[in-house]
């Protein structure tokens, strides 16, 4: 059974179909598998392959571009790492469930991962504790991990994913690629201390996923996943309200920005389904450049 | 104060525990609509906590207003009423205003009208008529309690009697017989004015004008129509203009006309008397409520007007508040 799987697949084949197909395929390669010297074979070249790769001989006696393939050097433990309490149950910007769209951003890192032969694994949880399967290769697996993401809902415990990054911490002892999906964490002290601490031994890709906006004039009703308390749609709506949520709003995101930015960590963030890939791209993107 | 309808106060008191069961049960209900993470950044904003506690404030007044609302209406369901005890008057007394429209007393005639009307104003209730003789009695309107009537007729007699209107024509039956100023058959046409049996159900009074100046010979004396209004069992009350008596000594027509008034039970009086008017009314009035010991009565009135009153603040409370909280 690979229907969560299978959603993650048809829409990166939509995707491939609208943009450039293996754009993405071409990009997780060039961002994170190293080269060595044992040429494995050549192949075409696909947008989002690094000029550098490209044999210019080979290209030149076929007539279209041709990269060199090396074998790789090592196999990458790609490392998801989210959040399944209650707060990926409620609703991203897009009105989506955030848990959903959590699911789709991992399938897509989890695919590209296995497809270039890296290991996948998996470290969820929530205020109440944190699991963790370990990085396997295969669909099946795959498959599993997000299934065990998909689990979150309203009767989950209270987020905290920073006793997730704790949990990493404490607990890997090998580099790793950690790819983070999360919603819209606010930047302080622990959280920075912890990812300082994360960043030094491994890479960081961080997805944001954007929360619902609490004060846009129109919506449907809404309640807390803290406490399900009813959300006052017309209180939060009114002008003086709005602005000091905006403006708080703002505060965070910038706050966050620079957090990362300090850290050297690439971010990218995802509103709805429909950014899913773009927004995948443009972070595989942007970690290249850093990279560079 | 007592409530007609009590048995409506404690359905509505179980309404008003129904609807804020239902309020407190509905709180504690899981929501409705899109669950929102991180709620608390916005809750937890000065802005937004002001805004909740400005529309908490509102609610609170709202329930209140509904509270009132629901009280008041239930009060007036509940009908609460005054019940008193009353004798109801009933004014069945019937006067007859008897005026000698004679020439001897042709110059009082239009200040003995002005007293009538004192008197019908006085009256309210009663059955007035009005009967003028002089030689024979003409019945001006019979007894009557429409008072409209009464005081036009009044009104119009004096206006004859002031020469102000050409209303002689209101005198014009009173000359039928031969002589002038015949007060006993005068006396006796009112006395027979009175309707009905005779059986002291309406008290009768006969409010006599004359100066008792007899000019020919009557059919009733003033003693033998004194004694038809004995068995009528009609009071007479007299006003005299001029009264021209000398001495104390019997005889004299002021003294038979106050013998004939006092000896049914009336009084005399002469017309420039101040007291007459007042004097007249409560005794007339005084012998009616002798005459009549209605049963009382219990009376219930509807105290619905402060009730109602509070329920319609308490709307007019309620639509400006929801108005104010829909914004």
């Amino acid at each position: 059974m690979a229907a969560l799987l299978q959603r993650v697949k048809s829409k990166m084949f939509i995707f491939a179909h609208r943009k450039v197909r293996g754009l993405l395929d071409g990009e997780y390669g060039s961002v994170f598998k190293g080269s060595s010297l044992d040429f494995d074979d050549l192949r075409a070249y696909v947008p989002g392959d690094d000029v550098r790769a490209i044999d210019w001989k080979a290209t030149a006696r076929h007539g279209s571009p041709l990269i060199r393939r090396y074998v790789a050097v090592r196999k990458q433990n790609v490392l998801l790492v989210t959040d399944t309490g209650r707060n990926m149950a409620a609703a991203a910007r897009g009105g989506e469930t955030k848990k959903d769209l959590a699911v789709l951003c991992l399938g897509v890192i989890g695919l590209l991962a296995l497809k270039h032969g890296d290991t996948v694994g998996l470290v969820s949880g929530d205020s109440e504790g944190t699991r963790h399967l370990p990085p396997k290769s295969g669909e099946a697996h795959l498959e599993r991990l997000l299934r065990d993401v998909d689990t979150a809902s309203l009767a989950s415990p209270r987020s905290r994913l920073q006793d997730q990054l704790d949990y990493i911490a404490a607990t890997f002892g090998r580099r790793m690629l950690l790819f983070v999906v999360a919603d819209e964490v606010e930047a302080d002290a622990g959280l920075e201390k912890v990812l300082r601490r994360l960043r030094a031994q491994h890479e960081i890709l961080w997805l944001t996923i954007r929360d619902a906006d609490l004060v846009a004039a129109s919506g449907p009703a809404m309640f807390s996943v803290d406490d399900f308390s009813p959300l006052l749609r017309k209180l939060a709506g009114s002008a003086g309200v709005a602005d000091a949520y905006t403006a708080a709003a703002l505060d965070r995101d910038t706050g966050r920005h620079a957090m990362f930015r300090r850290l050297g960590i690439s971010e990218g963030e995802v509103a709805g389904s429909a950014d899913v890939m773009p927004a995948l791209f443009a972070l595989l993107e942007r970690h290249r450049r850093a990279g560079q | 104060m007592e409530l007609i309808n009590w048995w409506l106060v404690p359905p509505a008191g179980l309404l008003l525990a129904a609807a804020l069961w239902w309020a407190v049960r509905r709180g504690g209900a899981k929501p409705q609509g899109t669950p929102a993470a991180h709620t608390a950044r916005l809750t937890a904003l000065p802005a937004y906590q002001r805004a909740v506690r400005r529309h908490r404030l509102l609610l609170v007044m709202l329930a209140a207003a509904g509270a009132v609302v629901l009280v008041g209406a239930a009060a007036a369901a509940a009908r609460p009423v005054q019940s008193t005890t009353d004798r109801p008057e009933q004014r069945n007394r019937d006067i007859m205003l008897c005026l000698d429209a004679s020439g001897s007393m042709s110059d009082a005639d239009a200040a003995v009208v002005g007293v009538f009307r004192e008197l019908a104003a006085e009256f309210d209730g009663e059955r007035i008529g009005l009967t003028v003789f002089d030689s024979s009695a003409a019945q001006l309107f019979p007894l009557t309690d429409d008072y409209e009537l009464v005081l036009d007729q009044l009104e119009q007699a004096q206006q004859a009697f002031d020469g102000t209107a050409e209303g002689t024509a209101i005198l014009s039956g009173t000359w039928l017989a031969p002589g002038s100023s015949l007060i006993g058959d005068g006396l006796a046409s009112c006395v027979q004015g009175f309707p009905g049996p005779d059986d002291g159900s309406r008290p009768r009074s006969v409010i006599l004008a004359t100066d008792n100046v007899l000019a020919g010979e009557p059919i009733f004396t003033l003693e033998e129509a004194a004694g038809l209004a004995a068995e009528k069992d009609a009071r007479i009350y007299a006003l005299n203009p001029g009264d021209f008596d000398y001495g104390q000594e019997a005889g004299q027509p002021g003294a038979q006309l106050r013998a004939a008034a006092e000896g049914s039970g009336g009084a005399y009086y002469s017309l420039d008397s101040s007291g007459a008017v007042p004097d007249i009314v409560r005794q007339v009035q005084e012998r009616e409520a002798a005459a009549i010991q209605g049963s009382p009565r219990r009376i219930v009135h509807d105290q619905a007007a402060w009730p109602l009153g509070i329920a319609l603040v308490g709307g007019v409370l309620l639509a400006g508040l929801a108005w104010r909280a829909e914004q």
